[in-house]
């Protein structure tokens, strides 16, 4: 408390306080909606920069297919549709079985990808963080998201077990904000394993002498356009050349995660709106009310010969300076209290809040701003009043 | 530079709405040089004479001469430069600034002249030092007692060397000692600097140390009893 009031200007120090905690409350929800906003920006991002193609059927209903085992020539038939520019085949499965995380939004996800193959994959694209991705031919490695490391505190170099079996992380992703944030990235191979030992059903139809084999295992594939084509018509075409598959198309599913992020959206307007108000009307009645506090000091100091405009110009750099100081320990408040949010709940792989640069930027001139305003509109309401009434009502 | 007042009149509005006059047409004339004295009863309109002679207030008629401008009718701000350039006032309860030091509250007076600063520090520290608050000027209003505040305060009226100088019951918060030093203030500066003083106060001999005494009754002015004129200077 000492030290802040050095830094504050005399008889503003409520004032600073009053101004950092409605601004709190604004960045507070801001970082909320920003979170929101990232998730549902980053679904979209993701869902649109590739075509998904599983097998017919209702299959395994994990991550983002949808659909039954895609074996290996139905692969290379949706390699050789025109405007494939590549294939990638995956294998998506839950890391925990249970129902209820078959239900959560925030399931995470064992892939496992072909490292060594065609250079399809955003997943990796992906920017990692600290260690490095899989290599080709690699087994036993896993890269892992940020949120699933941060729930393990898991380092590179560190043991990890995924299905009972052994792995070493040589990864970690940085945080997206979106699912790759969950995800146990391993090698196909790894996967087809962690999937065998899973189900044993699998093993028995693979081991009974009929068409499939292990390179038919896989839940579905990931695929590319050539520079120009509409990915929306390549899908389509896939879904008409190819029988027997389902196909996502980009474009439907970007519509249908908006319709179902709607809530969501609204939420994020609510949010913000409600971030605004609150901590616009704390801010300017702050301002307003340190303002017409000084009421007294006004008439003083007309009756000193100060004019209207020399007055207007004194309390509005006092303003900005206040604002500003709380401003940014009223950010500081609300940074400190997300980072103590955010380290309680990662545990469970989660983030509530994003301090972007954008919001902390606008949440500054928005107390500089709207701190301006009420300290003019007040000194507009005083500077109406003779001196002797001024200094009569700040007695 | 003489201050003249013609037909100076003010009402307030009472709490069932109608006026209640207080002033009803003011006629007063001090000379350069002159220390006057107001004095009149409580709610006599005293301070609001003197409001309206500061141009703190408007009157509701009449007008106000400082020299030759007719100050009650100019602009707001030009009103805003008399007070800053020609009328130092002196507060019956000080009105200094608490947040600021007792330098600092004395150089507010120069701050909305526009003097330079190093200029008004100089002609401050002097003033501090010839009433004896040289050694507070780095205090706060809270850690001076009355008499201090009240010099500060005095220093503050006459920092810029104002020609007329305005004292609301300057002695009115001060025990006798410190409201002699006041008094010998403002009757120094009307002999030795040719200032113009008007004073307003409900003290017998305060008023005494005025040149001229008048007393405010009814609204108007008129000369005062015997008993409030002022004393010879051999008798002070």
């Amino acid at each position: 408390m000492v030290g802040l009031r050095r830094l504050v200007p005399r008889g503003y120090l409520f004032t600073v306080i009053g101004i950092a905690v409605g601004l709190a409350g604004l960045v507070a929800l801001g970082a909320m909606a920003e979170r929101i906003s990232r998730f549902v920006e980053g679904g979209e991002r993701f869902v649109r920069s590739h075509i998904t193609v599983a097998g017919a059927g209702i299959g395994m209903g994990v991550g983002f297919t949808a659909g039954g085992l895609l074996p290996r020539a139905k692969i290379a038939a949706v390699a050789r549709v025109p405007g494939v520019a590549a294939v990638e085949p995956q294998v998506m499965l839950p890391l925990s079985t249970s129902t209820s995380q078959f239900l959560a939004l925030t399931q995470e996800l064992v892939l496992g990808l072909d490292a060594g193959g065609s250079s399809v994959a955003s997943v990796r694209e992906l920017p990692v963080r600290a260690g490095r991705m899989l290599a080709p031919g690699e087994r036993g490695r896993v890269v892992v998201g940020a949120d699933f490391a941060g729930a393990r505190r898991l380092g590179v170099g560190g043991p990890l077990a995924l299905g009972g079996r052994a792995f070493t992380v040589v990864g970690v992703l940085q945080q997206t904000l979106t699912a790759p944030d969950r995800f146990a990235i391993v090698a196909l191979e790894d996967a087809r394993d962690l999937w065998l030992a899973r189900d044993p059903l699998l093993v028995q139809v693979l081991t009974a002498g009929g068409t499939l084999d292990r390179d038919d295992l896989n839940s579905g594939v990931v695929v590319r356009w050539a520079p120009g084509e509409d990915p929306d018509a390549l899908a389509r075409r896939i879904q008409a050349t190819v029988p027997g598959v389902n196909v996502t198309v980009p474009g439907e599913v970007s519509r249908v995660l908006r319709e179902s992020t709607a809530f969501l959206s609204a939420l994020l307007l609510g949010v913000g709106v409600l971030g605004l108000v609150i901590g616009g009307l704390s801010l300017s009645n702050t301002v307003s009310a340190a303002v017409f506090e000084r009421i007294g000091e006004f008439g003083i100091k007309r009756a000193l010969g100060a004019t209207d405009g020399q007055l207007l110009r004194e309390v509005l750099l006092e303003a900005l300076g206040v604002s500003l100081s709380g401003g940014l320990l009223g950010i500081g408040l609300a940074v400190a209290i997300g980072w103590v949010v955010d380290t309680a709940i990662l545990r469970e792989g989660q983030q509530a809040f994003v301090f972007s640069s954008r919001l902390v930027l606008f949440a500054l001139l928005f107390a500089l701003v709207l701190g301006a305003l009420a300290a003019a509109y007040a000194t507009q309401r005083i500077v109406r009043l003779t001196p002797a009434e001024a200094i009569r009502r700040g007695a | 530079m003489a201050l003249v007042t013609r037909g100076l009149a003010k009402a307030y509005r009472g709490a069932d709405g109608r006026p209640l006059p207080v002033l009803a047409g003011v006629d007063l004339r001090v000379e350069r040089g002159e220390f006057v004295a107001v004095t009149g009863t409580s709610g006599s309109g005293k301070s609001t004479l003197l409001h309206l002679l500061g141009l703190l207030e408007t009157a509701d008629a009449g007008e106000v001469w400082i020299g030759d401008v007719r100050a009650s009718h100019l602009s707001r701000r030009a009103q805003a430069r008399v007070r800053g350039a020609a009328i130092g006032y002196v507060f019956q309860s000080f009105l200094l600034i608490g947040r600021l030091t007792a330098l600092d509250n004395v150089l507010l007076a120069a701050r909305y002249v526009g003097r330079r600063r190093a200029e008004a520090e100089r002609d401050a520290l002097a003033l501090m030092e010839r009433l004896g608050v040289l050694e507070r000027r780095h205090h706060y209003p809270a850690q001076l007692s009355g008499g201090e505040q009240q010099r500060v305060a005095y220093c503050r009226a006459v920092l810029n060397r104002p020609p007329l100088v305005l004292a609301d019951e300057p002695t009115g918060s001060l025990d006798e000692a410190h409201g002699r030093v006041i008094l010998e203030e403002l009757r120094r500066l009307a002999r030795e600097g040719g200032g113009t003083v008007a004073m307003v106060t409900h003290r017998d001999d305060a008023a005494r140390a005025a040149d001229r005494v008048l007393r405010l009754e009814g609204g108007r002015l008129a000369a005062a009893s015997a008993a409030t004129r002022p004393a010879p200077i051999g008798a002070r």
